[in-house]
């Protein structure tokens, strides 16, 4: 054959080549055959899951968000869309999570004394010494990435109130696991219709947790593992020196400030706060709480604003205020200050917001 | 220097040439550049290619470099075929086409330095002095140091001949190597040539100027709207272009009675007469001159000039469009 | 040969005043960085640069180079790499350059390979001598000790070189991407201000593009989405998931402009 006619086909193939590189990296990653493993009954698997204790690990989660939620500076990674994390943990309650957020990053290392919280963006670190048992929200935060943690509090906190089954198998980060699925049972009156849990076959330990709503065939949102790696980690990783140039303050000095800087976050607050109240049990569980009249006026202009578009104003018997809808949850806000959320339709919220003290 | 022996031979038969294309044609869109040209470039020889503006000498010599790939048509260069045998055949081709192509920035020495690092066959070693001859072969030694950019027009000119001449050539292809040269560049340009064909080389010249052409070219190739009207030998092709013969004698009359009686066409000029030499011979001619009765003071061989031969090629046409090939030729010199 | 090519390749590109201008240009970019960095910290507290890595350059030299060379890639190494692929097959034709070197021979091919060599080695070159004298101002500016990464660990100045040499090869190969596209713009034209401003044009849509979240499934055919995942260049320890990425999306490019250049310059009449 002739050299130029090489050379073209050559450089052809080059071009389809990149071409076919470039689509193949815009595709998302095939699941892949599932595995076959051995049968295993739910509620053995369910049980499993709750003793399993995970030992040490590293690995990247993925989340993908599709809750239709605002995004909060606070908590980039639960912001709608798909965000990674890395977390590594040494199974005795030493871990790191790493949560990049654009071009910084937020490192939170619990190092078996201290839980350090590290923020690139302004150059701070909180550091948290560990009292005896008092609540560390930073590692709450991290912790709400880690799909192990969540899956087992979802299972424990809802195994009673549904029909577990066992439904085939998956490949999560190139682990073979068992799909769990646990569906409300029919009394239940939830948005949420199922929720998947990828438990590995060989760890017992939850990889991957996808929430399914009604009427949606996609999940709303899915935490899992990208990437895993089984076994001890670095030591080093659950070090942390503040670096030369940092700002080292204590959370309760960063909460003051943080109260200063964003009355909006009154609710979530409010919610998280001291005494909620809890009404109800298993999937349609809604938490109540009443938000202190002068939080309410505090609310900024432009805060209101936002507040404005992502809510919808309603009224009834119980007094009038606000709903705001995501695919997962409600939260109803009275206007006097009385607020009601739940993985529950709006009309439950209506019919529990009277007892709200 | 090589020689002309030393070329590879392809064709036994014939006589070896340095170049020959069959069927030539290219388009560009729906221009036809060049169409059906047949071009034989004797080894040794140095083709003088005519043309008024437009008539595809250039973009010929560009097919013949390989550098545009023909439509249609054969190329054969220096016994390899063309585009394939490009990489073996062109080391030994030095050219300069349609005008200089150098970096402005760089001073000419540097640029005939670029161009001696992508000559395959000059060693790393002898870049230095190549360039240095080269500078020297073409007058350019006192301006060799100064920036391309401010180059005169013949400088420029002059640059290109260098950069063509870097390596000692078999085929040496000069597209109209004088454009902008003085008298004195072009009286040069005209010795190079001379010294290129006593070495040995081929050269092929395209050129305007048709005394140029005559004074330094054995072959002559005439392109006329891309194709080849004429070509051949030069001596050759001035005499098919029909001699004749000028004769001094003041017995004018008897003098053609004689010719006509021997049924060869004559006419008076001058003091004398004009006799055309188709299907005949000068002897022939004076011998029937002096049988009739006809002193003969002086007899000339009247030759074509290369500019009657041009204009008669060209011209028909040429008036059509509503200008003389002369003029033509006239507006080719920038 | 192929050598002796590369070599006259690399010098006429440093010849040429508008590629010292530029790589004088570039220079400057690191010195004022640290610079402003420097007179923001005497603003006190939150005075502060830009944001992202901006936020530890305080007291951070050994980052101005990464800064830097991060900050450049958006507009100013492509750029640069435009300019130089536009010079090395359309400039040439401009000149008439390119048939003195195609009747030499150089075979189409090699050329090509010569011109993506010079690409290659100015592009590093330029990153090189950018990011060196980040390191000198950013020290001198800004001090070091050490390199304090995204993740708020502090590495050793051996470690820190080590990361930034890897990033120069980074941006580097995302460079000689984009070079290469925009050498198949230069082999298709003779005008060489039409492959600076395409690709350009390209690169400041694609960021655009970008942007709408709307558009996402055509975010990964981009070159640009590439960019700032190399940012994990600077985190500890490095995931190297979106760095392999990146460059695996500028290896696509990279052969998809080597090929069509290829392409339109075997068939090309010169
Ligand atoms: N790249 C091109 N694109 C389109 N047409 C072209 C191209 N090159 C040449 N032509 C056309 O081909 C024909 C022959 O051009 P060419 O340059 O070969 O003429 P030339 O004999 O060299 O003329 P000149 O004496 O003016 O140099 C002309 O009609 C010209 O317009
Ligand atoms: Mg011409």
């Amino acid at each position: 054959m002739n050299k130029r006619k090489v050379t073209l086909a050559a450089a052809a193939a080059g071009v389809i080549t990149g071409v076919a590189g470039l689509s193949l990296a815009a595709m998302p990653a095939g699941a892949g055959q599932p595995p076959s493993l051995p049968d295993v009954s739910a509620e053995s698997l369910v049980q499993q899951v709750l003793t399993s204790k995970p030992g040490a690990f590293g690995g990247t989660v993925e989340v993908d968000n599709k809750l239709g939620l605002p995004s909060l500076a606070e908590i980039p990674q639960l912001a709608d869309g798909k965000h990674s994390a890395r977390i590594w943990t040494d199974g005795n309650g030493k871990f790191r999570a790493a949560l990049p957020n654009g071009q910084s990053e937020q490192t939170i290392v619990n190092d078996g004394k201290t839980t350090w919280s590290w923020n690139s963006a302004d150059n701070e670190v909180t550091k948290a010494e560990h009292k005896a048992d008092q609540p560390k929200p930073d590692e709450q935060k991290a912790q709400s990435v880690d799909p192990a943690a969540a899956a087992k509090q979802v299972v424990g906190l809802t195994k009673e109130f549904s029909d577990i089954t066992v439904d085939g198998t998956a490949r999560v980060a190139n682990r073979a696991a068992y799909e769990l699925v646990l569906t409300p049972k029919a009394s239940e009156k939830t948005l949420i219709r199922e929720v998947r849990i990828a438990v590995d076959a060989e760890l017992k330990m939850p990889l991957r947790v996808a929430v399914l709503t009604n009427g949606a065939s996609e999940p709303a949102g899915t935490v899992g593992f990208k990437e895993i790696n089984v076994g001890a980690q670095d030591p080093k990783l659950f070090e942390f020196t503040p670096p030369a140039q940092a700002k080292v303050t204590t959370p309760e000095a960063k909460e003051e400030k943080g109260r200063d800087r964003r009355p909006e976050l009154g609710v979530e607050q409010a919610l998280q706060g001291k005494d909620p109240q809890i009404f109800g049990t298993g999937w349609d569980t809604v938490v109540g709480a009443r938000i202190p009249a002068e939080a309410m006026t505090q609310v900024p202009a432009e805060a209101q604003g936002l507040v404005d578009k992502f809510t919808k104003k309603v009224s009834g018997n119980w007094g009038s205020g606000q709903v705001f809808t995501t695919k997962v949850a409600t939260i109803l806000i009275a206007d006097d200050g009385r607020v009601v959320a739940g993985a529950v339709p709006e009309q439950v919220l209506f019919d529990t917001i009277g007892q709200v003290k | 220097m090589t020689t002309s022996t030393s070329a590879p031979v392809t064709a036994p038969s014939k006589t070896a040439v340095a170049a020959r294309t069959k069927g030539l044609r290219k388009e560009y869109g729906s221009t036809v550049a060049v169409d059906r040209v047949d071009l034989e470039l004797p080894e040794g020889a140095v083709l003088g290619m005519l043309g008024p503006n437009g008539s595809g000498k250039t973009t010929t010599i560009r097919m013949l470099l390989g550098l545009v790939r023909p439509t249609q048509g054969e190329i054969e260069l220096l016994g390899r075929p063309l585009p394939e045998g490009a990489e073996q055949a062109l080391p030994h081709v030095g050219a300069l086409v349609e005008g200089p192509g150098f970096h402005p920035f760089l001073s000419g020495r540097e640029n005939l330095v670029r161009c001696a690092a992508f000559e395959p066959l000059l060693p790393r070693k002898e870049i230095k002095q190549a360039v240095e001859d080269a500078i020297e072969r073409v007058g350019l030694a006192q301006a060799a140091h100064r920036r391309y950019r401010g180059y005169s027009l013949g400088m420029k000119q002059r640059l290109g001949l260098a950069a063509a001449l870097l390596v000692p050539r078999k085929l040496v292809v000069l597209d109209e190597p004088t454009n902008g040269l003085d008298p004195a560049g072009t009286r040069e340009i005209r010795k190079i040539i001379g010294d290129l064909h006593a070495a040995g080389s081929t050269v092929l010249v395209s050129s305007h100027l048709l005394s140029e052409v005559e004074a330094t070219c054995t072959h002559v190739a005439v392109l006329h709207r891309g194709t080849v009207v004429a070509q051949g030998e030069l001596t050759e092709l001035l005499q098919a272009g029909g001699s004749a013969l000028q004769v001094i004698t003041p017995d004018v009359e008897t003098a053609l009675s004689a010719l006509r009686q021997a049924k060869i066409s004559a006419r008076p000029l001058g003091d004398g007469l004009r006799v055309e030499l188709a299907g005949t011979s000068a002897p022939q001619v004076i011998e029937t001159l002096v049988q009739g009765g006809a002193r003969v003071f002086e007899a000339t061989r009247w030759k074509t000039g290369l500019e009657e031969l041009f204009a008669r090629l060209t011209e028909a046409e040429e008036a059509e469009r509503g200008m003389s090939a002369v003029d033509t030729l006239d507006g080719g010199r920038r | 040969m192929i050598t002796r090519q590369f070599g006259s390749e690399v010098r006429w590109m440093l010849r040429r005043p508008r590629t010292l201008i530029g790589l004088f240009g570039l220079v400057l970019v690191p010195i004022i960085i640290s610079f402003g960095i420097w007179t923001a910290s005497d603003e006190g507290e939150g005075g502060g640069g830009p944001p992202g890595l901006g936020a530890i350059l305080q007291g951070n030299g050994m980052v101005v180079p990464i800064f830097t060379l991060f900050l450049s890639l958006n507009l100013l190494l492509p750029l640069v790499a435009s300019i130089w692929a536009a010079d090395g097959l359309a400039g040439e034709a401009q000149h008439g350059t390119l048939r003195g070197l195609l009747v030499a021979p150089v075979s189409r091919v090699r050329l090509l390979f010569v011109k993506l060599f010079g690409l290659t080695a100015m592009s590093l070159f330029a990153v090189t001598l950018m990011a060196v004298v980040g390191i000198i101002s950013g020290t001198a500016f800004l001090g070091n000790d050490g390199m304090m990464t995204l993740s708020g660990t502090t590495l050793s100045t051996a470690e820190g070189l080590v990361r930034i040499g890897l990033f120069i090869l980074l941006v580097t190969f995302q460079m000689v991407a984009i070079g290469a596209v925009a050498l198949a713009v230069s082999s298709a034209t003779e005008h060489p201000l039409v492959v600076q401003a395409a690709t350009m044009t390209t690169i400041i849509v694609f960021q655009v593009l970008g942007q709408f979240t709307s558009l996402d499934w055509l975010h990964p055919f981009l070159i640009t989405t590439g960019f700032p995942g190399l940012i994990d260049v600077m985190r500890d320890p490095i995931p190297w998931e979106q760095i392999g990425d990146s460059t695996l999306l500028a290896g696509c490019y990279l052969l998809i402009g080597t090929g069509l250049a290829a392409i339109r310059l075997v068939t090309k009449d010169s």
